[in-house]
């Protein structure tokens, strides 16, 4: 009987453990939830699509825009400048050799990345702008140029930028100075040369340095001489000198009337004057050369201050023989400023072999013009207008800029960084830094580095005066 | 470094002048008869031609340009000579290249020996012009070149009447040196040309043959030698009016463009073939473009519009004389 009993409670044990298991693991049975997962999948897919894209195409442009599309042949750059009347053939030829000077120094190099040699087309435009529109058009669809660079006159530049638009090919102008060329922001468009408003700057501000109450501007009537002229008026008037403007054709001889005329002008006007010669190129010889003759100026009472082509001296003084203390605007470097840069040596070196005579601001223009768009062609990798732009482009600061025998290149607003509301529509892709000076000459017959630079202040070289009056000589001898 | 500032233009604005001193209309006056004077010389060659020859010479502007080279050169190389020597020089050759051009293509037109003679003597005149302008522009090159004037003048000091060596002072009024030489020469020559053609039988003879060609041969005057000479003598001219101008311009393969076509002008506004009318037409439009210049109240426009100011009086002489001042009636 206990034998049962025992067996009977183990057994009963036993069973309540297994139940008391049983139900433990009943109570650990899964729920039925509902329950918000975020997954992140990162999934790669490649397709395949076809794309229609419209382009417009640039009819008549036939350069090349790869090294491989260029195959054997030069990298070719047009060079529109004047080479006959009535435009400046002194201009035109002094770029011209420049250019010249440039292209042997790339090609002696290896030419452009050190294997594609360079070619370059010069149009004479004549200073025309029908001949600008036809040279632009000749070297884009007939000569197949990459880039331009180059021109003179502001009238012949003003319809050659218009082309270079219509065929989206960049150009470098070199000695155009009318605002318009760079205010109307053309991507393709870029200028070393400075915007007559800044000339017209320095010149109000050397006048009013030398102390003249009245200015009479003799310019020419063109799209150069114009708004220079102009210009130059306002900014006078913003620092209380009178003026008034003559305007001459380009291409003019007989000023005997006119020179009466500004005589007779100035005859009630008290103080010191001045005449401001805003023609280009020889034209300005017959002017200045009738004035000194006609005892206009240069004088004790009269400041001449001749067309900067009077830099040139053995064509000056063979032309305007009676133009003993003239002085004359200097845009650019003059020779002390040179001796620190190897570029520049190396360049005035070359340029004074071919043509004994130190370099015009024209022609250290168009040799960096050219040499600039060489380097944004490296810079790009390629002969794509786009790409060569996007490297002129990226010339946008001192320390990206280009140093070249003018001096540091850079082009602070275009497409990336537009022109601010607070500066002039010019300044697209304007160099900011041209240098301007005011040299004279003191004696008859003496050369243009021997010439005193008067103005500005820090480049005397004469001592401490603005204008050395006739028949005297300067406070220090250079 | 320049900082640039905002562009913002002004349009120009008249200052007229009401006020004008006669001293002033003076000074443009004698301007305008010196210039003028030159301006008669050459159109006189051009109209010496065109009433012998009966052509037009497209090649006159281009003898201009010959005589002034001779004087700059002839100057440049002959230092120790008498300047005025360049001037005589400057005539010779060119009298010398008219009469080798006249020998040689237009002799044959005159003889009947050229189908067209009317157009053969624009083409042959043309391209003698474009010849001598680019034979010019090879030699010398397009840069310009200038004479120094023949001669300086004695430094006079007084209080009318004052001189330097470059400028002569009356007053208020100031003529320059080499203007005054170059006119003084151009009167010379004018004054030579009037007596040779007026009082010398080779002179009569050439206005004969002006008249009436065949007429002058039944007299005993040979036509075909009055052509040359007409010819050589207008070359000369012309050369003459550039020998004189060098020494107050700049000077360049292309100058005589221009002043060929305001030669034009006056031998049509004297009257085609008169030798009086070129004169007084050269002196009219020397004194009219200068009062022009001198005295539009816009001063901005004034020397723009000094060629507009010829061409007017020009207009209304043709239109009230059709034939000019002292032209024929055809």
């Amino acid at each position: 009987m206990r034998k049962s009993v025992l067996v009977f409670l183990l057994t009963a044990v036993s069973m309540l453990l297994l139940v008391a298991c049983a139900q433990q693991q009943q109570t650990e049975a899964p729920q039925v939830v509902e329950k918000t997962v975020v997954v992140t999948q990162v999934v790669e897919q490649e397709k395949v699509v076809t794309q229609v894209v419209e382009v417009t195409p640039v009819a008549g442009r036939c350069a090349p825009t790869s090294f491989d599309e260029l195959g054997d042949n030069a990298i070719k750059i047009g060079v529109p400048i004047p080479l006959s009347a009535p435009g400046s053939v002194t201009g035109g030829r002094a770029m011209q050799t420049a250019v010249n000077i440039a292209v042997k120094e790339v090609n002696d190099a290896g030419g452009v990345l050190g294997k594609y040699p360079v070619d370059v087309v010069f149009y004479d435009t004549s200073g025309l702008p029908e001949r600008g529109t036809a040279g632009m058009e000749y070297l884009i669809t007939s000569e197949c140029v990459v880039a331009v660079v180059g021109e003179y006159h502001s009238a012949a530049g003003l319809t050659e930028k218009e082309v270079a638009n219509k065929y989206h090919v960049p150009v470098i102008f070199a000695e155009t100075w009318n605002d318009d060329i760079t205010a109307s922001q053309y991507p393709e468009v870029f200028r070393i040369a400075p915007a007559s408003s800044m000339v017209a700057q320095a010149d109000a501000k050397y006048l009013s340095d030398v102390g003249v109450s009245f200015v009479a501007i003799v310019a020419e009537n063109t799209d150069y001489g114009v708004p220079a002229s102009e210009q130059t008026k306002e900014r006078l008037a913003a620092l209380g000198i009178d003026s008034e403007t003559y305007l001459a054709e380009q291409g003019t001889q007989e000023f005997g009337a006119l020179i009466a005329k500004i005589q007779e002008d100035m005859k009630d006007k008290e103080g010191l004057k001045a005449v401001l010669v805003l023609i280009t190129g020889e034209t300005s010889y017959n002017f200045e050369q009738q004035a000194a003759e006609q005892g206009l100026m240069p004088r004790e009472d009269v400041v001449g201050i001749a067309n900067q082509v009077a830099y040139n001296a053995d064509e000056f003084w063979q032309n305007v023989p009676d133009g003993n203390y003239y002085a004359f605007r200097r845009v650019g470097v003059v020779p002390a400023l040179t001796k620190d840069n190897p570029v520049a040596t190396a360049f005035v070196e070359a340029y004074e072999k071919e043509l004994g005579r130190f370099p015009e601001s024209y022609a250290f223009e168009a040799y960096d013009a050219f040499m600039l768009m060489v380097k944004a062609i490296e810079k790009a990798n390629s002969l794509d207008p786009d790409a060569i732009i996007a490297a002129l482009e990226s010339f946008d600061s001192p320390e990206n800029g280009v140093q070249l025998a003018q001096g540091l290149y850079y082009f602070p607003y275009g497409t990336k960084n537009p022109v601010p509301d607070d500066q002039p529509a010019w300044m697209w892709h304007q160099w900011p830094d041209p240098a301007v000076l005011f040299l004279q000459y003191w004696q008859e017959g003496q050369s243009a580095e021997e010439a005193c630079v008067v103005w500005p202040k820090q480049y005397q070289t004469c001592g401490d005066t603005y204008w050395i009056p006739p028949g005297t000589e300067p406070p220090v001898t250079p | 470094m320049l900082t640039p500032t905002v562009w913002d233009a002004s349009l120009f604005h008249a200052s007229p002048q009401l006020a004008v001193s006669g001293e002033f209309v003076l000074r443009l006056i004698i301007d305008g008869l010196m210039i003028g004077i030159i301006y008669a010389l050459m159109a006189i060659g051009l109209t010496l031609i065109f009433s012998v020859l009966n052509i037009v010479s497209f090649a006159h502007g281009e003898f201009y340009m010959l005589g002034g080279y001779i004087v700059y050169f002839f100057l440049q190389t002959f230092e120790a000579l008498p300047p005025l020597l360049s001037i005589v020089a400057a005539a010779i050759v060119t009298f010398a290249v008219g009469f080798l051009f006249e020998r040689i293509f237009l002799q044959p037109m005159a003889r009947g020996e050229v189908e067209r003679p009317n157009e053969y003597a624009i083409l042959v005149t043309f391209g003698l012009a474009f010849f001598l302008q680019f034979l010019m522009l090879g030699l010398v090159g397009p840069f310009p070149k200038k004479a120094h004037r023949l001669f300086d003048l004695p430094q006079i000091e007084g209080t009318f009447f004052r001189t330097t060596k470059a400028t002569l002072f009356l007053g208020d009024i100031t003529i320059s040196a080499g203007r005054l030489f170059a006119a003084l020469i151009a009167l010379l020559a004018l004054a030579g040309l009037l007596w040779f053609m007026y009082r010398t039988w080779t002179g009569r003879a050439l206005q004969a043959v002006s008249q009436d060609r065949n007429a002058a041969a039944v007299v005993g005057i040979n036509p075909l030698n009055m052509n040359t000479l007409a010819f050589s003598m207008g070359a000369m001219l012309a050369g003459l009016a550039g020998a004189v101008l060098v020494t107050v311009y700049s000077w360049v393969p292309w100058v005589g463009v221009p002043a060929s076509s305001k030669s034009f002008v006056i031998i049509v506004l004297g009257g085609m073939g008169s030798i009086p009318g070129s004169l007084l037409g050269g002196l009219i439009i020397g004194v009219v473009e200068s009062l022009g210049t001198g005295l539009f109240p816009d001063p901005a426009r004034a020397q723009a519009y000094r060629d507009v100011f010829g061409l007017v009086i020009f207009a209304l002489v043709l239109l009230l004389r059709p034939t000019g001042l002292f032209g024929r009636k055809l």
